[in-house]
C-alpha cells in the first residue's frame, strides 16, 4: 500500500485533521526560511498532539547534527529528513548517535543520480522533483532506482493517481499541494489521503496483510486458471486444519529428525572466520539434511499433508534437481506415485540427479518449451495439474505460485531460522549480526529469515544470482533488474520486457536460474526490511572453490551466492560481530558444472 | 455493456480465436476478414504471451512465432485500430494477466475501447482476482469475461452472477487443444449458469469438427475453437486465409 507523509503541519488545527486520516508520516519543518517552519518548542506541543501511529518525521537543510539528535532523543520526531546537502559521514554519525531512521532526500536532475540514490546509506530516500511546479518526475529520470523511495514534489490530490499509476512509489509526500493560501486545508487533505487509498484498494490491492492471508502487502494473490481455484482452496483448507494437527505435527516432527536428519548443524567456521579477519561466521548445514539440501523440509510437510487429503501422486517442478530429488524421495517413502517436470537445458546440466529420481522410481519429464529451464518446468507442472487434479498434489518447490503455497512451503522452511536461533542463544547468548542465504524463489531465504523477522537488530541478506551481471541480459536478479508483475500464479517482482514478456533469465546455477522471486521476499523488499544483492557467476564459483579449500566443504552453487557476499561483508564488520550463512544444498551435484566452468571435462 | 450480445442475437455464435502475428500481422488481419466473411460472430484476438500456462503445445508454439516474428502488443493495437475500419462483429482480447498489467492497466484497458474492443478474457484472472481490472473495465465500458470450469462446482453460481459480456466456458480439465471426446457433464454446469445469469454463454477447450461444435452450440449459445484454427495457421503460414475461411464455413454451417 503508498503510504502517505503529509508534510509541513504547523498548527494544532493540522494535526486534528491528520489524527483523523491516520497518513503514515506527517512532517514539520525545522528549516527557518520556510515558511512551514515551526521551533522545537512548537514542534514538541503538536507532537503531544498527534496520534501514536502516526510517525512524526524533522525536515532539515544542513542542521547542526546535534540539534537532530537531540529532537529525535527527545521523541520530538520519530525520523529525520535531511534534505540539505548532508553527505554519507552525517547519516552515519546521526545514526550512531540516535539508532533512529533517516530519510535522505535528493533532488533528481539526471538520470546519472540514481547511482547516488541507490548507494545512500539513509534507511529511506526521497526524491524531489524541486520544481514545485506541480510537474512529476520524469519516470526515465528514475527507472534504475533500484529501492522503495518517498516521491516529493508537485503532488496534488489531483495529480497523484497518475503518479502512483505511473511510478509506484513506496511514499506520496505532499505539501503546498494540500494548502490553501500558504495554510493546510483540511478538503485538500482529506482528498489526497481518500485519492491514494482508493487508487490503492483498486489496482494494487484489495487487502492488507492482516486480513488477507493471500497477500504480502501487495504482493502474492492466487492468479491462476479457474480450472485449479477449488484444488488451491481446498489445499489451504486442508493446510489451516493440519497445521494445528498436535497429531500431523507429530508425524512430521518425528520425519525430519528420523528421517531427514534434523535439526541441522550450526557450524563455526573458524579457519574461514581468522581468513577473514572480520564477523564470526557460522554455517547452517542444511546441506546435511537427507537427500543433501533444505528441500526436503518442505517436500516431507507437503507430501505429508498431500496423503492426509487423500492424494496418491506427487507432482513437481525441479530446476537443480534438488527439489525433485526430494519430492521423489518422499514420494518414495510415502509409496505415492511421482512426476517430476525439470528443464532439458536442467537435465543436461544436472545429469546426476535425473538419475536420482529415476533411481528412486519417479518420472522425468524433460521440459523443451520456453528456455527450457526452471520456469518452463513450472509453466508445465501447472499445465499438468489442470489435466489431473482429483489424485494429484502440486508439490510445489519454493515460496512463489498461488497462495497458498508461499505461505505452507515458508511455515516448512522456518525449522531453519528457528533451529538458528535456538542454536545461536545456546551457542553466543545472543542473536547474530546478520544472517544471509542464496535467492531464486527464495524457499531456503525465507526459511533462514523468517523467525529473524520481528528482530528488527538482525540483517537479513538475500542472495540473488547476478549470472554475467546486472547490467547485462544474462542475469536472473530479479531484485536488481526485474518489475512488478502477475506470473505463475503470484504479483510479484519478474524479469520481464516493456511489454510483460517474461525474460529468459540466466545463472550457472540452475536453482536460482528463475526470473521472479516469492511475494514475501518482495515484500520485504519493499518494506526494507530485508536486503538484496546480485552475486555474479564467477563471484559464486570463487566462493565454491574458497568453501571447499577452507573449510572442507563442497556448498551447493547456489548456496555459494550467499557464501561470496559473506566474504565480502565479514572483513568489514568487527571481531564481535557475528553472521550466520545458510548452505542450503551440498554441491557434489555441481562439480561436473563447475570443473567445465573452469575449462576442465571431467567424465561423471 | 458493450456489444457483445450481438454476436449471439438470434444464433448460436461460432467464435474462432486467432493469436496475432501467427506469422506477421497482415496475414492475422486476412485471417480475421475470412472467418467474417464465412460466419464467425465474434472474434476472439490472442495477445501472445511469452510464457501462456493455460495454453496446449498448439497454441503455445503460435504465441513463440509471434513473438519470435517481433509483434507486441503497441503493434496489434494499431492493427486492430486498422481492422476495426472493416469488421464490425464484436471483438475481445485473449492474453494473460501480465501483458495487461505491465502494459498499465488503464492504459491498456482505455486503448481497448478507443480501438473498438469489445472486452478481455486472461485465463490467469480468477474471480477472487477480479477487481486488479475490473474498475477500469467498467469505466470504459470493455467486459472482462469470466471463465467456468468443470471443476467450478460450488463456485459456479458465484461466478455466473457477475459475469459480464458472454461466460467461456471450459469444456474440460487441462489445457486448450483439440480432443476427441468431451465428456463433462455440460448440461449441468449450464443449467446453473442459466438460473443465475441472462448473458449467453459459449463453450471451448478442445472442439475442433463441426459435430463437436454443433453438439457444444446444441447446450450452449456458442463454440470457441482455437487450436484447430491455430493448426491450419502453422501449417500453411500466410497461405492460411483461405484454408481458415474454409473451416469456418464447414463450423458455422454445422451451427446453422
Amino acid at each position: 500500500m503508498t503510504k502517505i507523509k503529509l508534510c509541513g503541519l504547523t498548527r494544532p488545527e493540522d494535526i486534528e485533521c491528520a489524527n483523523s486520516l491516520k497518513p503514515d508520516f506527517i512532517g514539520f519543518v525545522f528549516y527557518k526560511k520556510s515558511s512551514r517552519y515551526v521551533s522545537f518548542e512548537k514542534a514538541a506541543e503538536l507532537k503531544k498532539l498527534l496520534s501514536p501511529e502516526i510517525k512524526a518525521v524533522g525536515v532539515f537543510i544542513d542542521e547542526d547534527i546535534r540539534d537532530v539528535a537531540y529532537l529525535l532523543g527527545e521523541g520530538i520526531i520519530d525520523i529525520a529528513q535531511l534534505h540539505g546537502s548532508e553527505d554519507e559521514g552525517y547519516i552515519s554519525k546521526l545514526r550512531s548517535l540516535t539508532g533512529k531512521p533517516i530519510i535522505k532526500a535528493f533532488r533528481i536532475k539526471g538520470s546519472e543520480d540514481a547511482a547516488l540514490v541507490n548507494a545512500s546509506g539513509a534507511d529511506y530516500v526521497l526524491l524531489d522533483s524541486g520544481a514545485g511546479d506541480g510537474k512529476l518526475l520524469d519516470r526515465n529520470l528514475i527507472k534504475d532506482i533500484k529501492r522503495p523511495y518517498f516521491l516529493a514534489g508537485g503532488l496534488s490530490p489531483e495529480n497523484v493517481k497518475e503518479a502512483i499509476d505511473e511510478i509506484n512509489p513506496f511514499a506520496v509526500d505532499v505539501s503546498s499541494g494540500i494548502e490553501t493560501e500558504k495554510k493546510k486545508d483540511p478538503d485538500k487533505m482529506i482528498k489526497f489521503v481518500k485519492t491514494v487509498r482508493e487508487e490503492f484498494k483498486k489496482g494494487n490491492t484489495m487487502n492488507n496483510n492482516d486480513s488477507n492471508p493471500a497477500r504480502f502487502g501487495i504482493h502474492g494473490g492466487q492468479y491462476i486458471p479457474e480450472t485449479l481455484m477449488n484444488a488451491v482452496i481446498e489445499l489451504e483448507k486442508a493446510y489451516n486444519h493440519y497445521k494445528n494437527d498436535p497429531e500431523f505435527n507429530r508425524e512430521l516432527t518425528e520425519l525430519l529428525n528420523e528421517y531427514a536428519g534434523r535439526p541441522s548443524r550450526l557450524y563455526y567456521a573458524e579457519k574461514m572466520t581468522k581468513d577473514l579477519g572480520g564477523a564470526k561466521i557460522y554455517l547452517k548445514r542444511e546441506d546435511l539434511n537427507h537427500t543433501g539440501a533444505h528441500k526436503i523440509n518442505n517436500v516431507l510437510g507437503q507430501a505429508l499433508l498431500a496423503k492426509k487429503m487423500g492424494k496418491t501422486r506427487l507432482i513437481a517442478e525441479t530446476g537443480a534437481g534438488q527439489h525433485g530429488v526430494a519430492t521423489a524421495t518422499a514420494a518414495a517413502l510415502m509409496g505415492m506415485e511421482c512426476v517430476v517436470f525439470m528443464g532439458e537445458e536442467d537435465t543436461k546440466r544436472q545429469a546426476l540427479n535425473v538419475y536420482r529420481m529415476r533411481l528412486l522410481g519417479a518420472e522425468v519429464i524433460p521440459v523443451t518449451t520456453g528456455t527450457a529451464t526452471l520456469k518452463d518446468a513450472v509453466s508445465e507442472a501447472m499445465r499438468e495439474w489442470t489435466k489431473r487434479i482429483d489424485d494429484t498434489h502440486y508439490c510445489l518447490g519454493s515460496v512463489m505460485g498461488p497462495h497458498p503455497f508461499p505461505t505452507i512451503v515458508r511455515d516448512f522452511q522456518a525449522v531453519i531460522s528457528k533451529e538458528i536461533k535456538e542454536q545461536m542463544l545456546e551457542k553466543e547468548g545472543r542473536l547474530p549480526d546478520a544472517v544471509l542465504a542464496c535467492v531464486g524463489g527464495g524457499s531456503n531465504a525465507i526459511g533462514t529469515f523468517y523467525n529473524f523477522i520481528n528482530d528488527k537488530e538482525v540483517r537479513l541478506i538475500g542472495c540473488e544470482a547476478a549470472g554475467r551481471g546486472v547490467d547485462t541480459y544474462e542475469t536472473a536478479a530479479t531484485i536488481a533488474t526485474g518489475k512488478l508483475g502477475i506470473f505463475h500464479g503470484m504479483k510479484s517482482y519478474f524479469c520481464q520486457d516493456e511489454y510483460g514478456q517474461i525474460a529468459p533469465v540466466y545463472s550457472i546455477s540452475a536453482g536460482l536460474d528463475y526470473p521472479g522471486i516469492g511475494p514475501e521476499h518482495a515484500y520485504l523488499h519493499d518494506i526494507g526490511r530485508a536486503e538484496y544483492v546480485p552475486v555474479t557467476d564467477e563471484e559464486a564459483v570463487q566462493a565454491f572453490e574458497y568453501l571447499a579449500k577452507t573449510e572442507g566443504i563442497i556448498p551447493a552453487i547456489e548456496s555459494a551466492h550467499a557464501i561470496s557476499y559473506a566474504m565480502k561483508i565479514a572483513p568489514t564488520m568487527s571481531n564481535d560481530q557475528i553472521i550466520v550463512i545458510t548452505v542450503s544444498g551440498r554441491g557434489d551435484k555441481d562439480c561436473a558444472a563447475i570443473a567445465r566452468y573452469r575449462g576442465e571435462d571431467i567424465n561423471e | 455493456m458493450s456489444n457483445i450480445y450481438k454476436a449471439f442475437e438470434n444464433k448460436k455464435a461460432f467464435i474462432p480465436f486467432i493469436t496475432c502475428g501467427d506469422p506477421d500481422l497482415e496475414t492475422t488481419g486476412k485471417i480475421v476478414k475470412e472467418a467474417v466473411k464465412n460466419g464467425a460472430s465474434l472474434v476472439e484476438l490472442g495477445i501472445p504471451f511469452s510464457d501462456p500456462t493455460a495454453e496446449g503445445p498448439v497454441i503455445q508454439g503460435a504465441n513463440l512465432r509471434a513473438l519470435n516474428g517481433g509483434v507486441t502488443t503497441d503493434k496489434i493495437f494499431d492493427f486492430v485500430k486498422e481492422l476495426r475500419k472493416d469488421v464490425t462483429i464484436p471483438m475481445v482480447f485473449m492474453t494473460y494477466a501480465n501483458v495487461v498489467f505491465s502494459y498499465g492497466s488503464e492504459k491498456f484497458i482505455k486503448t481497448c475501447s478507443e480501438i473498438g474492443i469489445d472486452g478481455i478474457i486472461l485465463p490467469d484472472l480468477p474471480f477472487e482476482e477480479k477487481e486488479e481490472f475490473l474498475p477500469d473495465c467498467h469505466k470504459y465500458g470493455v467486459d472482462l469475461i469470466s471463465l467456468i470450469a468443470p471443476t467450478s462446482k460450488d463456485r459456479v453460481a458465484m461466478i455466473a452472477k457477475e459475469a459480464e459480456g458472454f461466460i467461456y466456458l471450459v469444456s474440460s480439465l487441462g489445457v486448450t487443444g483439440t480432443r476427441t471426446e468431451i465428456n463433462t457433464d455440460l448440461d449441468s454446469i449450464v443449467k446453473i449458469i442459466r438460473e443465475n445469469t441472462n448473458i449467453p454463454c459459449a463453450i471451448g477447450f478442445g472442439i475442433s469438427t463441426p459435430e463437436q461444435a454443433k453438439k457444444m452450440a446444441s447446450i450452449s449459445d456458442g463454440a470457441i475453437v482455437g487450436s484447430a484454427i491455430i493448426k491450419i495457421m502453422a501449417e500453411y503460414g500466410k497461405e492460411s486465409p483461405a484454408h481458415v475461411g474454409e473451416y469456418v464455413k464447414s463450423m458455422t454451417d454445422a451451427l446453422k
